[in-house]
C-alpha cells in the first residue's frame, strides 16, 4: 500500500487503492480542485506508476466538493509570472501538457466522474481519457479567452472533434455547457445522476479488468438518457454551424449579426456580446488553434499549444493574459482593457508569432513521453 | 518445425479467444491478435520541421486551405465515415450515377452558402487567384467530380466570360455565375473534333433583319460532346462555333446560349443527351448538345478579339484567322495549370497512403522466427516509391512557378506560359497515373478497396492526360515552339532568351568519363546533363526536320514525321525545366536540416531523369556510367528511407483526406468494425 502512505504526504490528491481499480480524487475543494503544479506532478508521477502496475486495471479521477476540477491554478500562476519568471508559467503548462498527452495516450483505461464544475486544466484532466461521466451537476466550459488565455490543454483537439462547428462555439464564447448538453455533443461519454455514483463506483472496483467494452457495459446499467432543456444551445446547431464556421472572427460576428436581421433573438445576441467582451488577440488565436488542431493528433496540438501558451506567458506579443486575470480573477472589476483593444488590430502577423518557435535562449518544444513500449488501446492509437 | 508450432499457437489462441456466441470475449481477440498495428508516428521521427515544408510545398494559404479541410470534414455531406477509430471524407462512389451527381451539388450549395467562391470571378489581383488556386486544390482532394464540377462553371464559362467577353458581358454575367444564379458550361469538343478545335463544324450565321446570331449542328459528328454539367444542371453555355458571315467563314468564335430555363427545363431546339457512366468522374453530369438553329441576340457573341456590326459587318482588329485564334485561346491556360497542379496533389494522396502502408506493413522474415521486415525496409520497395517522392517534390516546386507565371501574366508572357503550361500538364499527369499504379501495387489488395483511394484515383483522373489538350498533342506543341525559338535565333543570329534556353548560348557541357558519387550529387554536373540531352535533340530535331524539308516535303509533314525526336526533345525539356524550378526553391533556404533533406530528393530527381533511356540512345551517358547513375540511385533511396514519414506528413493532407490503409489497417478490419 505503498500509495496509500504517499497519499499521506501530498494531500492535495487522495488515493483509494483497495482494489485493482485506482480512485484518485482531487482534493482542493475550497478552491474548486484547481490544479496546482503540486497536483499535476502527482497526478503524472501516480498514472506512470499505474501503467507499469500490472494489478492496476482502471483508473478513476474525481474530484472532492462541488466541483470536479475548475481549471489550473491561474491565480498562483499569475502572482509567479508577475515576479518576472514566465518560465515558471511555461514550467507549470510543460508538466500539465505532458499529463494531458499521456491521459490521451494512455494504455488503461481512465474514468472521470464528472459531477460538478469541469473548466479549463479540468477538461483536460478527463476528456482526454477513455470515460467522461457527467451527472445533473456538471457545468462545463473553456473560459479562456475571457481570460486572455485560449483554450489550451488539448482543447484543440477535442473542441475541434465536436459535431459541425460546435467546437468552435464552445472555444470562443466559453458557453456554460450542462450534463445533457456534454452527453449531446460528446464532451461526456456517459450521463450517470450523482445518487447512482456510489454504486457505479462500487462496480468499477470489482470490475477487474483493463476491456473498455466491458467497463462501458458497467457504466451503461447506471446510465440515463437526459434530455436537453428547451433553451439548449444544443438545439441551435444549425445556425452555430452557419456562423461559427466562417473563416474569420469578424466574419463570425458578422454572420451572427445577419441572423438578427431577419429576427430578434437573445441567445444570439448575447453570444455576440460575450464574443465583444473577450481578448481580440484571445479569440483571433484559439479559432486558429482550433483549425489547426482538426487535422493534427493529440501530440502535435499539444506541442503547438505549448508554443502558443509560451507566447502568452511571455507576454510580447499582447499582456491580454494578464489584464485578464487582474480584472476577473484578483481586483475583480470585470472590466478588463485589452490591446489591441480590436479584433481589426490584431493582423494576421500578430497571430502568426504564437504558432512560432520561441526564439530565446533554453527553450524548447514540448517533448512528448514516448509511448511505443506500451501497447496502447485501438481508441489512443487513433488520437496519434 | 518452429514455424508449423508458431502457427499451430496462432491458431489455437484464434480459436480459443474467439467463440462467437459470447461477444463480451471478442474485443479480447484483438489485444492477442497475431499482428499488432503501430502507428509509424511512434517509431519514425522527423528530422526537419514538417510545418516549414509544407509551407515550402503548398507555397501559399495554408491556413486558408486547412479552414477548407475542416468545413468538408464538419459536415455530413461530406460523406464522413469512423474506419479503425479515425473519421474518413471521401464521395460513396457506390451510388448510382445520378446520386452521385446529385450530391456533388448539393456540396457545391453548402460551400457556396459558407462563402467559399466568394470573389472568385468578381475579385481581381494576385491575392485573389492564389487563393481561388489553393481552395481549388483543397477541394480537388476531396474528390476529382467536385473540382472538375467547379471548374468547368468558374474556369471554362465563368474564364470564357471574363477572357472572351467585354465590359457589358462582365456586368451581366459574372456576379451572377458566382452566386449560382446561372450555371454555366462550357462546348467546345464535338463528336468530330477535339484537339483540332479549328475543325469544329457548329455554324453560326448572322441575320441582320432580327439582330440575331442563329447557331446550328448540321451533322451527327458537330454534336457537342463530353460537356460538363450539361446533362443535368447547367443553365447556360458558351459555344464555340465557326462563325460564317456572307457566306465567309471567319474562323471559331464563342456565343453564349441559354439551354435551360430557370426551373432546369430544356429550351427550344436544344436537343441534350447523357454521356452516360464513365470509368471515373461520376459525379460530373457530361451530356451532348445539338443546336437546332437556336437563335441568340448579338451580344451574346464574345467580342473581344471581334464583333459583328448590327448590320452584320465582320470587324476584327486582328486581320490574320492564325493569330485571331491563338489571340482568342490564350486565356484558357488557366484550365492546364489547375491539372497540372491538381495531379500533383493526387501523386501526393497516392504516395501518402502507400508510404504510410509501407511504414506498417510486413512481409517475409529473412530468418525463421524473426519478425517479419517491414515493406519499406526491402531496398526493392525504396526503389519502387522512394524515386515517386522525389519526383512529387518536384513538381510541386514546378506546379507552385507554374501558378506564378500564370498569376503575373503578362502579353509578353503568353508564348512561356503556353509552352510552360503544356509540358507540365502533360508530364504532371503521365507521372500522376504513373505514381498512384505503383502506390495501388505497393498496396496490394488493400490498394483494390474503393475506401483506400489509391486505386480509385486512377480511374477519376486518367482524363486529365485527355482533357484540356490532349497530352501528346501538348508535348508536340512544345517541341514546335523548341523548334521556332532555334530557328528565330539561328536567322537574327541572336542568343536565346526565355523558355529556360538561355545554357544553349553556353559551350556544350561535357560528362566526366568516369562518374563518381560525389559528381552524381552535385547539382551542376545534374543539371549539365540535363542541358546536354535538351540542348542535343533540338540540334537533331531541328536537323531532322530539315532534311525532311530538304525533301521538298512541308513543314507540317517534317514534324509528323520526326515524332520520335519530337518526343524525346519535350520530354528532355521538361525534366529539365522541372529541375531547374527544384534547384531554385533549395537555394531559397538556409542551410539546415530543410535543406539537406531537400538537397537528397533534388539529387535523386536527377538521377531518375539521367537513368532515362534517351540517355544512353543517344550516347550521353557511357553504360559504365548509366550503371553508376543506377548504383547512386539505390543508395539515396536508402538515405532517403529514415525520412519517407517525415517527407510525406509534410505534404499536409489531413489524415481523413487518406484513407483506412494509412492508418489502422487492421483495425478498420476487425469483426467490431463489421458488426457496426
Amino acid at each position: 500500500m505503498a500509495s496509500s502512505v504517499s497519499s499521506q504526504q501530498d494531500h492535495q490528491v487522495l488515493v483509494e487503492a483497495n482494489s485493482s481499480a485506482r480512485i484518485l480524487s482531487l482534493n482542493r475543494p475550497k478552491q474548486l480542485n484547481a490544479l496546482s503544479f503540486q497536483m499535476i506532478s502527482r497526478l503524472l508521477e501516480l498514472f506512470l506508476a499505474y501503467e507499469e502496475d500490472p494489478n492496476v486495471k482502471l483508473v478513476i479521477l474525481k474530484g472532492k466538493g462541488r466541483a470536479f476540477c475548475a481549471g489550473g491554478d491561474v491565480a498562483a500562476l499569475v502572482r509567479d509570472i508577475r515576479g518576472d519568471d514566465w518560465r515558471a508559467g511555461a514550467k507549470f503548462f510543460l508538466k500539465e501538457f505532458t499529463l494531458n498527452y499521456l491521459m490521451a495516450a494512455y494504455s488503461k483505461p481512465q474514468v472521470s466522474i464528472l459531477n460538478g464544475i469541469v473548466m479549463g486544466g479540468g477538461a483536460g484532466a478527463s476528456v482526454h481519457g477513455r470515460f467522461r461521466v457527467a451527472t445533473e451537476n456538471s457545468v462545463f466550459a473553456m473560459p479562456e479567452t475571457a481570460l486572455g488565455l485560449f483554450p489550451d490543454v488539448g482543447a484543440s483537439y477535442f473542441l475541434s472533434r465536436l459535431p459541425g462547428f460546435f467546437g468552435e462555439y464552445v472555444g470562443l464564447t466559453g458557453s456554460r455547457l450542462d450534463g445533457a448538453e456534454m452527453l449531446a455533443c460528446g464532451l461526456a461519454t456517459h450521463f450517470v445522476p450523482s445518487a447512482k455514483l456510489a454504486m457505479l463506483e462500487a462496480a468499477l472496483c470489482i470490475v477487474d479488468s483493463s476491456d473498455p467494452v466491458i467497463i462501458s457495459s458497467i457504466i451503461d446499467q447506471y446510465c440515463e438518457q437526459p434530455s436537453l432543456k428547451e433553451q439548449s444551445v444544443y438545439k441551435r446547431l444549425d445556425v452555430i454551424d452557419r456562423c461559427f464556421s466562417q473563416k474569420t472572427v469578424e466574419e463570425i460576428i458578422s454572420a451572427l449579426e445577419r441572423e438578427l436581421v431577419h429576427k430578434m433573438d437573445v441567445w444570439i445576441s448575447t453570444t455576440i456580446q460575450t464574443l465583444k467582451k473577450a481578448s481580440p488577440t484571445s479569440l483571433k488565436i484559439s479559432l486558429r488553434s482550433i483549425r489547426e488542431g482538426r487535422l493534427q493528433g493529440v501530440g502535435q496540438c499539444l506541442v503547438r499549444e505549448y508554443r502558443m501558451v509560451c507566447h502568452v506567458m511571455r507576454g510580447e506579443v499582447s499582456k491580454d493574459f494578464f489584464e485578464g486575470c487582474r480584472a476577473i480573477l484578483l481586483d475583480k472589476d470585470k472590466n478588463p482593457k485589452w490591446e489591441p483593444s480590436k479584433l481589426e488590430l490584431v493582423t494576421d502577423s500578430r497571430v502568426d508569432r504564437y504558432f512560432s518557435k520561441m526564439n530565446t535562449e533554453e527553450w524548447e518544444d514540448l517533448k512528448l513521453p514516448t509511448r511505443s513500449k506500451h501497447k496502447l488501446p485501438l481508441y489512443a492509437i487513433a488520437k496519434l | 518445425m518452429d514455424r508449423a508450432f508458431q502457427r499451430t499457437k496462432i491458431l489455437t489462441n484464434h480459436l480459443l479467444q474467439s467463440s462467437p456466441s459470447s461477444p463480451a470475449q471478442i474485443p479480447s481477440l484483438s489485444s492477442n491478435a497475431c499482428l499488432d498495428y503501430s502507428p509509424p508516428e511512434l517509431s519514425e521521427g522527423y528530422a526537419f520541421d514538417i510545418k516549414e515544408m509544407r509551407q515550402l510545398l503548398d507555397g501559399h494559404h495554408v491556413a486558408d486551405r486547412d479552414w477548407l479541410f475542416g468545413m468538408m470534414m464538419q459536415s455530413k455531406l461530406f460523406n464522413p465515415r469512423v474506419r479503425g477509430g479515425k473519421v474518413f471524407v471521401s464521395p460513396d462512389y457506390n451510388q448510382s450515377m445520378e446520386q452521385q451527381r446529385e450530391m456533388t451539388w448539393k456540396r457545391i450549395v453548402y460551400l457556396l452558402e459558407r462563402g467559399v467562391f466568394k470573389g472568385w470571378l468578381t475579385e481581381k489581383g494576385e491575392e485573389a487567384e492564389m487563393r481561388k488556386f489553393a481552395y481549388f486544390e483543397a477541394l480537388g482532394l476531396f474528390d476529382h467530380s467536385i473540382a472538375i464540377k467547379l471548374g468547368v462553371h468558374f474556369f471554362l464559362w465563368g474564364g470564357a466570360i471574363q477572357f472572351f467577353g467585354t465590359k457589358h458581358h462582365h456586368d451581366k454575367w459574372l456576379r451572377d455565375t458566382e452566386n449560382y444564379l446561372i450555371k454555366g458550361c462550357f462546348a467546345m469538343t464535338e463528336l468530330g473534333h477535339g484537339s483540332n478545335v479549328r475543325g469544329i463544324e457548329t455554324v453560326t450565321t448572322y441575320d441582320s433583319n432580327t439582330g440575331e446570331f442563329v447557331i446550328n449542328t448540321p451533322c451527327e459528328s458537330a454534336q457537342k460532346y463530353w460537356i460538363g454539367g450539361a446533362a443535368n444542371h447547367a443553365t447556360h453555355t458558351i459555344v464555340f462555333s465557326q462563325l460564317n458571315i456572307n457566306g465567309t467563314n471567319q474562323g471559331v468564335h464563342a456565343f453564349i446560349a441559354q439551354i435551360r430555363d430557370a426551373v432546369g427545363n430544356v429550351c427550344p431546339n436544344i436537343r441534350i443527351a447523357d454521356c452516360g457512366h464513365k470509368i471515373g468522374l461520376n459525379g460530373v453530369d457530361n451530356g451532348r448538345i445539338w443546336f437546332d438553329n437556336v437563335r441568340v441576340p448579338r451580344e451574346n457573341l464574345l467580342n473581344s478579339v471581334a464583333d459583328v456590326s448590327a448590320d452584320g459587318k465582320y470587324l476584327s482588329s486582328i486581320k490574320d484567322p492564325d493569330q485571331r485564334f491563338a489571340a482568342f485561346l490564350a486565356p484558357l491556360t488557366a484550365g492546364r495549370v489547375n491539372i497540372a497542379v491538381s495531379a500533383v496533389y493526387q501523386s501526393k494522396v497516392g504516395l501518402a497512403i502507400a508510404i504510410r502502408y509501407a511504414l506498417t506493413r510486413r512481409a517475409f522474415s529473412v530468418k525463421p522466427n524473426e519478425p517479419e521486415v517491414l515493406l519499406l525496409d526491402y531496398p526493392s520497395h525504396q526503389r519502387r516509391l522512394v524515386p515517386l517522392l522525389a519526383k512529387t517534390y518536384a513538381m510541386s516546386f514546378a506546379a507552385n512557378y507554374l501558378k506564378m507565371l500564370y498569376v503575373k501574366r503578362t502579353p509578353q508572357s503568353n508564348k512561356t506560359i503556353h509552352v510552360v503550361s503544356s509540358s507540365f500538364k502533360a508530364v504532371f499527369t503521365w507521372n500522376n497515373m504513373q505514381i498512384l499504379q505503383e502506390c495501388r501495387e505497393a498496396c496490394g489488395g488493400q490498394g483494390l478497396k474503393t475506401e483506400n483511394r489509391v486505386g480509385h484515383l486512377k480511374g477519376e483522373h486518367d482524363v486529365q492526360s485527355t482533357f484540356e489538350g490532349d497530352n501528346n498533342i501538348l508535348m508536340q506543341q512544345v517541341s514546335k515552339a523548341l523548334f521556332a525559338e532555334y530557328v528565330a535565333a539561328q536567322k537574327k543570329n541572336k542568343a536565346f532568351k526565355g523558355l529556360g534556353l538561355e545554357h544553349m548560348n553556353k559551350p556544350c557541357p561535357v560528362i566526366p568519363s568516369q562518374l563518381t558519387s560525389a559528381t552524381l550529387r552535385c547539382s551542376q554536373f545534374q543539371m549539365d546533363a540535363l542541358c546536354l540531352r535538351e540542348r542535343d535533340l533540338l540540334k537533331c530535331f531541328v536537323l531532322d526536320v530539315s532534311q525532311h524539308q530538304a525533301k521538298g516535303e512541308s513543314k507540317e509533314h517534317a514534324f509528323i514525321m520526326s515524332y520520335q525526336l519530337a518526343e524525346d526533345l519535350s520530354r528532355a525539356f521538361s525534366d529539365r525545366a522541372i529541375f531547374q524550378k527544384f534547384v531554385e526553391a533549395e537555394a531559397t533556404l538556409a542551410a539546415g536540416s530543410l535543406k539537406d533533406v531537400l538537397g537528397m530528393l533534388r539529387s535523386l530527381y536527377a538521377l531518375i531523369c539521367i537513368e532515362d533511356v534517351a540517355f544512353l540512345r543517344y550516347g550521353y551517358l557511357s553504360v559504365d556510367n548509366a550503371a553508376a547513375v543506377r548504383r547512386e540511385i539505390t543508395k539515396v533511396c536508402s538515405e532517403l528511407r529514415p525520412h519517407a514519414l517525415a517527407l510525406v506528413s509534410s505534404f499536409g493532407i489531413p489524415d481523413a483526406f487518406l484513407s483506412p490503409v494509412a492508418f489502422n489497417w487492421i483495425d478498420a478490419n476487425s469483426w467490431s468494425s463489421v458488426q457496426h
